[in-house]
């Protein structure tokens, strides 16, 4: 299973407007955040939902995203970072503005 | 801000209510749903009663005190914290602990940095070490505050993080689950490693507390 | 899309901080589950029970204490699955309703 991204990586969590479950919270799409490391590769919850095992399996990333990047009237030490779990169909790079395939 | 896409006025999202808790007749439904769930699935053969009563003990066991045996081991050897810090679920099964969930990170408090953990999507928490998570985790309010003002949050749990610190929230949304390593209390130097796992508390581990000697 | 769920974010009051306890039935759900998601039966995961207490609507959401979620996602997810029907529940749940009395080892 080949990662496209790495520890360091400035990503961009899409909007993909998918109906049903998803594990990627409103508050942090088409924001930009920084990819903290890998957390390994695990069937997509979205699919499971729906009970389809079949696979395939997703990378998983944890990504900081800074407090003010995600709230304009955050008042707090400026690298305070919100951490947070992102599969990696939901990622783009940060300098690529191609949108990233959909799963 | 782009709209929420909702028929409703945006304001319900603020109409929650501060925590749903069942009165007697609503914990009496409760059973009885649940008897009746079982009693289908048993006719099937599908679960035994046996069963349900054995998985209910097992879900029982675990509690603070198996995440304070963690917090404890670290404090006292390094070299066990390293491991920890790198492989959570692999240093708890040093200990004995079987981590159920897919991974354990641990985070590390130091003098510059507090971490703390929620679950805003739902109530992710790491039940097989911690047990159930408290009912305030699960609360609409904190999963909504917690990461959007969490210093505001820490200040309600009477827990002020100076401005120079950095904080570190953890949404736990999908497969990892988080156990906060806080920092050893000062005054904790004698203490052996069974003294300090009663300084361990579920709220430090969870970040909205810290770690400190019992008052003289 | 933004499910009533996701709440991230959003306004809210103070924090409920209490102590609550855990409570023989809502025991009896978690294990139940447990037992239907386990390898030798793969019945309901927990990513489908949490697409049931995401879809059964706001009200009930809001309404819902976080158990009496949980059992009533449970049981949607089964019919839905047809593991059993609502007419086979409703009249097991009237039936227990009738003659019901506590658990024997409930606290």
């Amino acid at each position: 299973m080949k990662h496209r991204f790495d520890a360091g990586d400035r990503v961009v969590v899409l909007e993909l407007n998918k109906a049903g479950h998803i594990r990627t919270p409103y508050y942090v799409r088409n924001h930009f955040g920084t990819i903290l490391q890998r957390c390994g590769s695990y069937l997509n919850p979205e699919r499971l939902a729906v009970g389809d095992v079949a696979g395939p399996v997703v990378p998983l990333y944890r990504v900081a995203f800074q407090f003010g990047e995600l709230w304009k009237d955050y008042s707090g030490n400026p690298d305070d970072v919100l951490c947070i779990e992102i599969y990696e169909h939901w990622l783009r790079a940060a300098n690529d503005p191609t949108a990233a395939q959909t799963n | 801000m782009p709209d929420h896409n909702h028929d409703a006025d945006d304001h319900h999202h603020d109409h929650h209510e501060p925590l749903v808790v069942e009165d007697e007749a609503g914990n009496i439904e409760g059973q009885i749903l649940v008897d009746a769930l079982q009693n289908l699935l048993v006719r099937q053969n599908l679960i035994a009663p046996g069963e349900v009563r054995r998985e209910i003990e097992r879900i029982e066991s675990p509690g603070v005190h198996l995440g304070a045996k963690i917090v404890a081991r670290a404090w006292t050897d390094q070299d066990y914290k390293m491991r920890l810090l790198a492989d959570g679920k692999s240093a708890a099964a040093e200990l004995g602990i079987a981590v159920g969930e897919a991974q354990l990170i641990v985070v590390e408090n130091t003098a510059d940095t507090h971490n703390l953990v929620c679950c805003t999507l739902c109530s992710c928490y790491p039940r097989s070490i911690l047990g159930q998570p408290p009912a305030w985790y699960i609360s609409k309010a904190y999963r909504a505050r917690a990461v959007r003002e969490p210093r505001a949050v820490l200040e309600e749990f009477g827990l002020h993080i100076p401005n120079h610190v950095k904080l570190r929230v953890h949404d736990s949304n999908a497969d990892m689950r988080y156990l906060v390593l806080p920092v050893k209390p000062t005054g904790s130097e004698n203490l052996s490693e069974a003294e300090l796992t009663g300084l361990v508390t579920r709220d430090c581990m969870i970040g909205t507390s810290e770690a400190a000697m019992p008052q003289a | 899309m933004r499910g009533y769920h996701d709440i991230g974010g959003n306004e809210a009051g103070p924090i409920p901080i209490v102590e609550l306890p855990w409570l023989h039935w809502e025991k009896q759900v978690e294990a139940i589950r447990n037992l239907l998601g386990d390898g030798t039966r793969r019945i309901m995961s927990l990513d489908e029970l949490r697409r049931g207490f995401e879809s059964f609507g706001e009200e009930k959401y809001k309404q819902w204490s976080f158990y009496r979620r949980r059992i009533e996602a449970m049981v949607d997810v089964l019919i839905e699955k047809g593991v059993f029907t609502r007419e086979e529940f409703e009249k097991e749940a009237e039936l227990l309703r009738g003659r019901w009395t506590p658990p024997v080892d409930c606290e």
